[in-house]
């Protein structure tokens, strides 16, 4: 094993510990974006080093602190990728739209944590505890012993690797991506993508619903379903959308979410 | 008493943390938990078995998207102390685990709504161009609240097993649920439920926010498309990116090839186009 070390294998490692723990503050209104910050920002740091670049730094921060959320293990790829595209941005400030960025993003949470999901909960959990249940009704220490094992080894190899392949994939394919003036083309594609991909989250992930009925024949809820189900959940994010380009500041937003979700219920319009 | 409620609490953290600091190792299920308290009360059997038993419960319970699961990590680890101290067996045990999942519910949601405000705190020092300050908001504030906020009711849990400890065991049990379920009951209804109302809109913003990035006018059928076959179908996120694949292949094919007829949109053109 003679082989010359990477030098960008620090990154990897850092991809891989940040990945694990980006998690730490998920919260209900970005999930895990704090979390992507945290990941990426060793390789921001890295990039804008001298001082001259302290905008752009700024910038790069904030590009990553939007809503973010897939499942951990499989986190380590969008890091790695994400990480090579900001560094391409940074050698070549002209044609990098960096809001590319944000659309590559956008459009590999949805199948990650898709495939992520169901490969690390459903299958691998559920082999993984399966197996220790049964050892460990029967009192052998082993159950939990080996339920810890097959669950850390797909997750330990696929973070690693997922961060390796991210960024050296990007490397690899960006640069002559933009060489070739394709990039236009791939942030279209990116955008489509991306944005089908928010749209059914609307739809899957906030399930607003309001009680309002009038005797036993209106029920509001239905009669809503029947126009356009999920409607609710559209018009709140609309809403968001259209207070957020108004320039409310986040905080009231904060609040008129927090406040209005008291106010909604206790009055009878949601639930 | 004490340095067993200290030790438990700590058990209680590390596995709690598993999610946010350990890429979800699967510490924080019911059968390694109960397994750790067995460990530290030096009663594997019993660990082992309310943990197969919980475990079992739960196996259907899943972490996915936004969704606030009944907290089975918190019941389990009161739960198989609750089985230890009072020699109950693992079918106690489960009805000791219920309440407190439930509760262990209510608190994440109160804790991963008050976690947006420290997004906001963040975006601040990003502002101001303290970086460093911000990573630590993630990774500091982000581990010791998700940590504390599993000390606190473990405490408790322990702490009420220790006030009871000389009262006969059905007793114990009998108070220790009794209270959990109080605790529960004090929390007002249109409270909890305001809040489950207010961590359905608070997803609603985080998509805005993101939308404020990636959307244009000409994009917005797009967005509209993928809600719109999810609203009516019930087809997954995955299904969804799957298809918005073929739907982009077709929308670059009709956009970019061909005799250069780039669909009247000046604006978007690329200006190689012509060489490829």
């Amino acid at each position: 094993m003679a082989k010359e070390k990477d030098p960008n294998s620090w990154k990897y490692w850092q991809f891989f510990w940040r990945s694990w723990a980006i998690q730490a503050s998920w919260n209900y209104e970005r999930q895990m974006n704090m979390g992507f910050m945290y990941g990426i920002a060793p390789v921001l740091d890295n990039i804008y080093k001298n001082s001259e670049d302290g905008q752009l730094k700024k910038e790069a921060y904030q590009r990553h602190m939007i809503y973010y959320n897939c499942t951990p293990q499989t986190s380590a790829f969008v890091l790695g990728l994400s990480a090579s595209m900001e560094e391409q941005y940074y050698e070549d400030q002209e044609n990098f739209n960096p809001e590319t960025i944000t659309a590559v993003k956008t459009s590999l949470m949805g199948p990650l944590s898709g495939i992520g999901d169901s490969f690390f909960q459903g299958t691998i959990r559920v082999l993984a505890f399966g197996l220790g249940i049964n050892l460990a009704r029967d009192g052998s220490i082993l159950g939990p012993i080996l339920a810890m094992i097959i669950s850390f080894v797909p997750s330990f190899v696929i973070t690693y690797y997922g961060g390796k392949l991210g960024y050296t994939m990007g490397n690899k394919y960006l640069s002559r991506l933009y060489e070739e003036g394709l990039m236009d083309r791939v942030m279209y594609v990116c955008s489509i993508v991306g944005l089908m991909v928010i749209g059914s989250m609307i739809a899957s992930l906030i399930e607003l619903e309001t009680p309002i009925s009038f005797g036993e024949t209106f029920v509001l809820q239905d009669v809503l379903d029947d126009l356009l189900p999920q409607m609710l959940s559209l018009a709140a994010t609309f809403i968001m959308y259209w207070l957020i380009k108004k320039k409310v500041p986040m905080g009231w937003l904060l609040t008129i979410c927090i406040v209005g979700g008291v106010v909604f219920n206790v009055l009878g319009i949601l639930n | 008493m004490l340095v067993q409620s200290i030790l438990l609490g700590l058990v209680g953290v590390f596995c709690a943390l598993d999610s946010r600091l350990l890429g979800r190792l699967n510490f924080e299920r019911p059968l390694i938990g109960s397994t750790l308290v067995g460990l530290v009360l030096g009663d594997l059997q019993t660990g082992l078995v309310v943990g197969a038993s919980l475990e079992l419960m739960s196996l259907g319970i899943v972490n996915i998207g936004a969704a606030a699961p009944p907290n089975m990590n918190m019941a389990s680890i009161i739960a198989a102390a609750f089985a230890i101290f009072s020699n109950a067996n693992a079918e106690t045990a489960l009805t000791i685990a219920v309440p407190i999942s439930v509760l262990g519910q209510m608190l994440d949601i109160v804790l991963r709504t008050f976690l947006s405000n420290f997004s906001h705190r963040a975006d601040t020092l990003i502002e101001q161009g303290q970086f460093a300050k911000a990573r630590r908001i993630h990774i500091g504030w982000g581990t010791l609240l998700y940590g504390l906020s599993y000390f606190i009711p473990i405490g408790w849990g322990t702490l009420l097993y220790g006030l009871s400890y000389f009262i006969p065991i059905f007793m114990a049990i009998y108070f220790g649920t009794d209270l959990v379920q109080q605790l529960v009951d004090i929390i007002p209804d249109w409270l909890t439920d305001g809040l489950g109302v207010a961590s359905k809109i608070l997803p609603a913003f985080g998509f805005a926010l993101l939308l404020n990035t990636m959307l244009t006018n000409r994009l917005v059928p797009y967005l509209l498309l993928g809600f719109l076959i999810t609203a009516y179908s019930g087809l997954d996120v995955t299904g969804i990116a799957l298809f918005a694949c073929i739907v982009a292949f077709i929308m670059y094919e009709v956009k970019f090839s061909g005799n250069g007829g780039n669909g009247g949109n000046a604006e978007e053109a690329d200006p190689l186009e012509d060489d490829l």
